[in-house]
């Protein structure tokens, strides 16, 4: 695994000594160009290719960091080399204040975020070409000396942009393979479910944003000094965030080597249809090429290209070491079960404790103020009709939605506000009913994510591991590379139920994890159900199927228009008339059951 | 920047002006919409039919035919165009970021078609309708850009009719938003998805006429719309027939009232601004 | 009086070697080549178009007079498609790679500035034809054949505002409204700087965006002006879309002037009616007398007819086009070598007899005189009003 950055270093190392081959200075010069464009197309994937967050604005960033460096340059006399990390600096400074904002908004994403992104390009245009930094006049740079870095001034920028290119292509790597970039690629699958397993959504969004725009800052530094004279129209435009939307597309976006192959091809292409005779024609053949190319290679070159040399079609995401593939038989799994965290308290002691709690969602009142204990190391059935706030419960105390008043107690720690991320990190764990797995994310991966993020392991290989143990312990193993559009419904039901373990909570609840299971199915479920909790953990259970209610739950409640209609033993709370009416309605005016 | 108090005429007038461009902008963003919103295919070559249709349109009426007439030989042949394009994209199972790349790759082969047949000089469409005008109080309503208006609001309106009433536009909306169900309902989509796109690329030529009325046509000017017809796209919602109508006017509109009281320079920031401050405060316009 | 005589025999001569082209020395040995790039393709191929036009016309005139010192000339043209930095590279191709013998320029200020970086690191002469801003040109060997003169944000204004004080309504009261884009925008600062000299009141100072669409609130705001005379920084079809922007609220400027506007769209124009330019050369005597005039008119003429070109005759753009031709070919010949710096300092030091008269270029930053002259659309066509030197004996400046 540490041979990629190695490679990708001694890469480095080795075009460095291209300019001293003597070739003619162009090539320099074509292969600065390259190499922008690779920084470009590169930082703009780290944040839209990752985690989904589309942006229309990278020209922004990059403009923001052309004219940093051309103002120090022109109006105040840097040398030049130092306005480079100053120019990283603004435009990560601008890409931050926006999301800083703009992330805190729920429903900007999709198309919205690529809005905004493009809007703010034309708002700092406007600026710029508005106020002394350009003006409308553009600015000259025509005396300023660019340091010889390489033998001739080309070469100086060749070198240049291989140290940006080197670097980027080095962060880009390190993201993919790391837990942060796990977090992102969750992300962009199911951000809701990431936060709720643990994912710091706000702030890695807010990471890979300022890291994107640092780099598109710098290799808007750089090209200023190249372009030596600029002017608002080339920059703040649709232009570059199209270009490098284009590139990475066609290299591959969920790869961090994707958008740099992308953006080699199509600087290529360009540049190969530049003889006058047919200039016009070979606009038609660079239209042709790509249309061609998307048509054939649909997932990216990158990936075409993988698949071609026969390299193991893995999930493209993580090229890192795979965790074992056969685990040990189901049997000796059930043994080699893991061991949750030991519990510090005895059976009984209160786990949860939750008072007043209400949910209104713009007038409808989903929750008007439930109390609810839960004992540590019990199966707690929470029942009732459907529309009686069960779900909104769950989504609630997991962080999901913030509730509107009330109290959640969690081993002597107030929860209620908390993003849903400390929620999990704290030791809470749900399932979906409808389960959401992380579609591009292999069913171990989907799994690793929780106990990276629940569970708080940093390392990923260990994290893998770890999840396989977990997939054992659900009869998964055997699935583990598979996507999850692969399993049945069922076997997502157990995924999910692995997720929820995987980050190794005290706490966990099942929403209506049996709901579209075959009877011999729910027999499974509730062997597990019953093995969960002797591991150490306490359940919440939201369900419907009554023989399971009875076989597994220790006590149950249950909920009616969002209050708390009844407590106490399965048998005696489901004979109780309020109950049989919640569920059933009113009687006939014939004599009931007592 | 230096604000100066506008008479009203000067202020009605610019407003009125910003409505007209704002129109065409909800007219060149309509098709898009639909496309990016129903079909769940970003479609630049939009751009690139509203311009062959505009030089289509020069073409026919320095021939001697009415620039409003040629619509009738253009608004099929587009239809074809677009369904054509979508039987291919959906043959290929084309996601929606390929898509993006697809069409870019077909905007450059419009734009060269056209270099090659119309060179790269500006083309103008001197009408019989760029003379008219007519009075409405104190203002003028030059009718070129009174046609767009009304074809702009017209076809909108139908197009959300459709959409909201008939059993085609229901199934439509319904396949964009579960296509396994909805067929499920016996929803034959592909037939209804043909349809769509043809209908957009049709909507993207009726727009390409109405530019041949107003403007000057270069064929590298494809592309200078794209930023401002995507943000009216994007702002008025995806797939949603009145979006970019609204979305585009309320750009046209405060762009014209910035020029009409201060430098026009700032133009953009204010459109801009006013659309970033929408998005964040009042965002729940978007699907 | 002497240049009717002249041009007579300049004629003659020229057709007598044209007959006898046959027993001319046609041109031997290994090609010359001059390389370039231009805009082929993208928002700068309207204007660009027209550069390539000239330079063929030129190397095939050229060659047909038996090329340059002897050999043939070939040129070696490249798109680079309306982008700075890929013109930068071009050149660095041309020179490093393809090697070749001598430059020409680009089309428009920023190629021609990423062009002037490659010359000055291989101290390669760089003669251009579209540069707007003088005072960026800062390498001692790029010499300039658009006269605009060094201070041409002075010069030009006065020069206008001359041709309008000597018409027949001076105005008093003007209204200044200019893109943002480079080589306008400082023209246009001068011309403010001028009006304020000259004691002229400006009632009106709008600036908009390189790209804007909607010119209605521009209009309206001129109108509500009440202006005698509008000075409108056009570059491209700014100044036909104020123009229609202004008819639609039934207002035509009493005197108007567009000071960089697409050659074409705005004289075919009805708005444009009397609308004033500035230009270096025309197609209408006494230009058609300078060297070279005449015969490349008629080619232009043809050429660009049959290349479907809207606008066939030849004015600033095409004239700037076929000057720096005839001021690289003049060095060569001078100094009977392609050594660039013997080149460029026989440029410096010579008088060049071009399209446009006789060039110099001694001047700072290598530009000599500012031969901007003022030209007005008068029933369709362009006719140059001043200076009196160079007007035909009826023209005049109109006024509505």
């Amino acid at each position: 695994m540490k041979r990629t950055p190695l490679l990708i270093i001694g890469a480095g190392v080795l075009l460095a000594f291209v300019p001293t081959l003597g070739l003619p200075a162009f090539y320099d010069s074509l292969l600065y160009l390259m190499l922008h464009w690779i920084v470009l197309a590169t930082s703009w994937n780290m944040l839209s290719g990752y985690t989904g967050y589309f942006s229309f604005g990278h020209g922004a960033f990059f403009g923001a960091g052309l004219y940093t460096t051309s103002t120090l340059l022109a109006k105040d006399d840097w040398p030049f080399l130092w306005t480079l990390p100053v120019a990283a600096l603004v435009a990560a400074l601008l890409g931050v204040a926006l999301g800083a904002v703009v992330f805190r908004v729920k429903s900007v994403r999709g198309e919205l975020f690529a809005l905004l992104t493009l809007a703010i390009t034309f708002v700092i245009g406007t600026i710029v070409v508005n106020t002394p930094l350009d003006g409308g006049n553009g600015v000259s740079l025509a005396a300023v000396p660019l340091p010889a870095i390489g033998p001739t001034p080309s070469s100086s920028f060749y070198l240049l942009a291989l140290a940006a290119a080197t670097l980027t292509m080095l962060i880009a790597w390190a993201i993919f393979v790391s837990k942060f970039g796990a977090g992102l690629f969750a992300i962009h699958d199911d951000e809701d479910a990431a936060e709720v397993m643990g994912v710091p959504t706000y702030r890695y969004k807010l990471i890979a944003l300022g890291v994107s725009c640092a780099l598109a800052g710098v290799a808007g530094g750089i090209h200023a000094m190249f372009l030596s004279y600029v002017t608002v129209g080339e920059v703040f435009t649709i232009t570059v965030p199209l270009t490098v939307v284009l590139m990475s597309v066609l290299g591959g976006t969920r790869h961090w080597a994707g958008p740099a192959v992308g953006a080699v091809a199509i600087t290529g292409l360009l540049y190969s249809f530049t003889a006058a005779d047919h200039a016009i024609a070979g606009k038609a053949m660079i239209g042709a090429v790509l249309i061609a190319a998307i048509l054939f290679m649909p997932d990216g070159i990158l990936l075409r290209l993988k698949r071609a040399f026969g390299k193991r079609a893995a999930s493209p995401e993580g090229g890192a070491v795979h965790a074992a593939s056969h685990g040990p038989t189901p049997a000796a799994a059930a043994m080699a079960s893991p061991v949750m965290q030991p519990s510090h308290a005895t059976h009984g002691e209160l786990l949860l404790c939750v008072r007043g709690l209400q949910k209104s969602f713009r007038g409808v009142r989903a929750l008007t103020g439930v109390d609810v204990d839960v004992r540590r190391g019990e199966i707690l059935g929470l029942l009732g009709p459907n529309g009686s706030g069960k779900s909104t419960f769950i989504n609630v105390v997991t962080g999901h939605y913030l509730p509107t008043g009330g109290q959640i107690v969690f081993e002597g720690r107030e929860l209620a506000g908390l993003p849903a991320h400390r929620i999990a990190a704290a030791g809470i764990a749900r399932t979906y009913q409808i389960p959401r797995p992380f579609a591009h994310l292999s069913v171990l991966d989907n799994v690793a994510l929780a106990t990276m993020f629940g569970g708080a392991i940093h390392d990923v290989a260990a994290a893998r591991r770890q999840a396989m143990t977990w997939l054992e312990f659900t009869g998964l193993h055997t699935k583990s590379g598979a996507r999850p559009d692969d399993l049945n419904l069922h076997q997502r039901k157990f995924l999910e139920l692995a997720r929820a373990l995987a980050s190794r909570p005290r706490l966990v609840l099942l929403d209506e994890v049996l709901c579209g299971l075959t009877p011999s199915e729910i027999d499974d479920a509730v062997a597990l159900i019953r093995r969960i909790r002797d591991q150490g953990s306490t359940i919440v259970f939201v369900e419907h199927v009554m023989r399971a209610v009875m076989a597994l739950t220790d006590r149950v409640v249950v909920f009616n228009h969002g209050v708390l209609l009844a407590e106490g033993n399965a048998t005696d709370v489901m004979q109780r008339p309020e109950v049989m009416t919640a569920y059933l309605g009113s009687p006939h005016k014939e004599a009931a059951h007592a | 920047m230096a604000f100066t108090l506008p008479s009203a005429s000067l202020l009605s007038q610019s407003i009125l002006s910003g409505v007209f461009v704002g129109a065409l902008y909800g007219l060149m963003g309509l098709g898009l919409s639909l496309s990016w919103g129903l079909l769940r295919l970003i479609n630049l070559a939009h751009f690139a039919f509203a311009f062959l249709a505009a030089y289509l349109c020069y073409q026919m009426a320095t021939m001697g035919v009415d620039p409003l007439l040629t619509l009738v030989a253009i608004v099929p042949l587009f239809f074809a165009i677009g369904a054509s394009l979508h039987w291919v994209m959906a043959r290929f199972s084309v996601t929606p970021f390929n898509s993006l790349l697809l069409t870019f790759g077909l905007m450059g082969i419009v734009e060269a078609v056209i270099q090659t047949i119309w060179t790269a000089d500006f083309r103008k469409l001197e009408s019989t309708y760029a003379q008219q005008k007519f009075k409405l109080g104190g203002l003028f309503v030059p009718i070129p850009e009174f046609i767009t208006l009304l074809l702009a609001v017209g076809i909108s309106l139908a197009v959300w009719a459709v959409l909201r009433y008939t059993d085609l536009g229901k199934a439509m909306r319904a396949a964009a938003e579960d296509a396994a169900i909805a067929s499920a309902f016996g929803v034959n989509q592909q037939r209804n998805a043909l349809l769509l796109a043809g209908t957009c690329a049709a909507l993207a030529s009726i727009a390409g006429v109405c530019l041949a009325l107003s403007f000057t046509l270069a064929p590298s000017q494809m592309y200078a719309w794209i930023g401002v017809v995507f943000a009216a796209v994007m702002l008025g919602g995806l797939g949603r027939a009145l979006g970019p109508l609204i979305a585009g006017t309320l750009i046209g509109v405060s762009e014209a009232i910035t020029m009409a009281v201060t430098a026009p320079s700032w133009a953009p920031i204010v459109s801009f601004t006013l659309l970033i401050v929408i998005l964040v405060l009042r965002p729940g316009k978007a699907a | 009086m002497n240049h009717a005589n002249l041009s007579r025999r300049s004629a003659i001569a020229a057709t007598l070697l044209g007959l006898s082209g046959l027993a001319l020395a046609q041109p031997a040995g290994q090609p010359i080549r001059i390389g370039s790039t231009l805009a082929l393709t993208g928002p700068l191929s309207a204007t660009a178009q027209i550069h390539k036009l000239v330079g063929d016309i030129y190397i095939e005139q050229a060659n047909k007079r038996g090329g340059w010192l002897g050999r043939p000339i070939e040129w070696v043209v490249k798109d680079d498609q309306s982008k700075p930095d890929l013109a930068r590279t071009l050149y660095e191709q041309l020179v490093t790679a393809d090697k070749v013998d001598l430059l020409m320029g680009p089309y428009a200020t920023g190629a021609i500035l990423s062009a002037m970086g490659v010359a000055q690191r291989y101290n390669k002469v760089l003669v251009h034809h579209t540069l707007g801003i003088p005072s960026l040109a800062k390498y001692d060997l790029q010499f300039p054949a658009w006269s605009l003169g060094t201070d041409p944000a002075t010069t030009v204004p006065n020069t206008v505002f001359d041709a309008l004080a000597a018409g027949p309504k001076p105005p008093k009261t003007i209204a200044v409204v200019t893109s943002k884009f480079p080589s306008i925008q400082f023209m246009t600062a001068g011309a403010r700087e001028v009006m304020k000299k000259r004691g002229l009141n400006e009632v009106l100072f709008l600036e908009w965006d390189f790209g804007n669409r909607d010119f209605g609130p521009i209009a309206n705001r001129i109108k509500d002006a009440k202006p005698d005379f509008v000075w409108v920084g056009a570059i491209g079809l700014d100044g036909n879309l104020l123009l229609d922007a202004m008819k639609k609220i039934d207002y035509i400027p009493p005197q108007h002037f567009y000071l960089y506007p697409s050659p074409g769209p705005l004289v075919s124009l009805p708005e444009a009616k009397n609308a004033l330019s500035v230009t270096i050369f025309e197609d209408q005597p006494p230009f058609t007398a300078n060297t070279g005039a005449a015969e490349f008119v008629k080619l232009y003429r043809e050429r660009a007819t049959k290349a479907g070109l809207a606008d066939p005759s030849v004015e600033t753009q095409a004239a700037a086009s076929y000057t720096a031709w005839q001021i690289l070919e003049a060095g060569v010949s001078a100094t009977k070598s392609l050594d660039d710096k013997k080149i460029g300092e026989w440029l410096k030091a010579n008088k060049v007899d071009t399209l446009q008269g006789k060039l110099r270029f001694n001047g700072t930053g290598n530009f000599g005189d500012d031969l901007m002259r003022v030209k007005q659309v008068q029933n369709g066509h362009w006719v140059v009003v001043w200076p009196k030197e160079v007007t035909t004996a009826s023209a005049k400046l109109l006024v509505q």
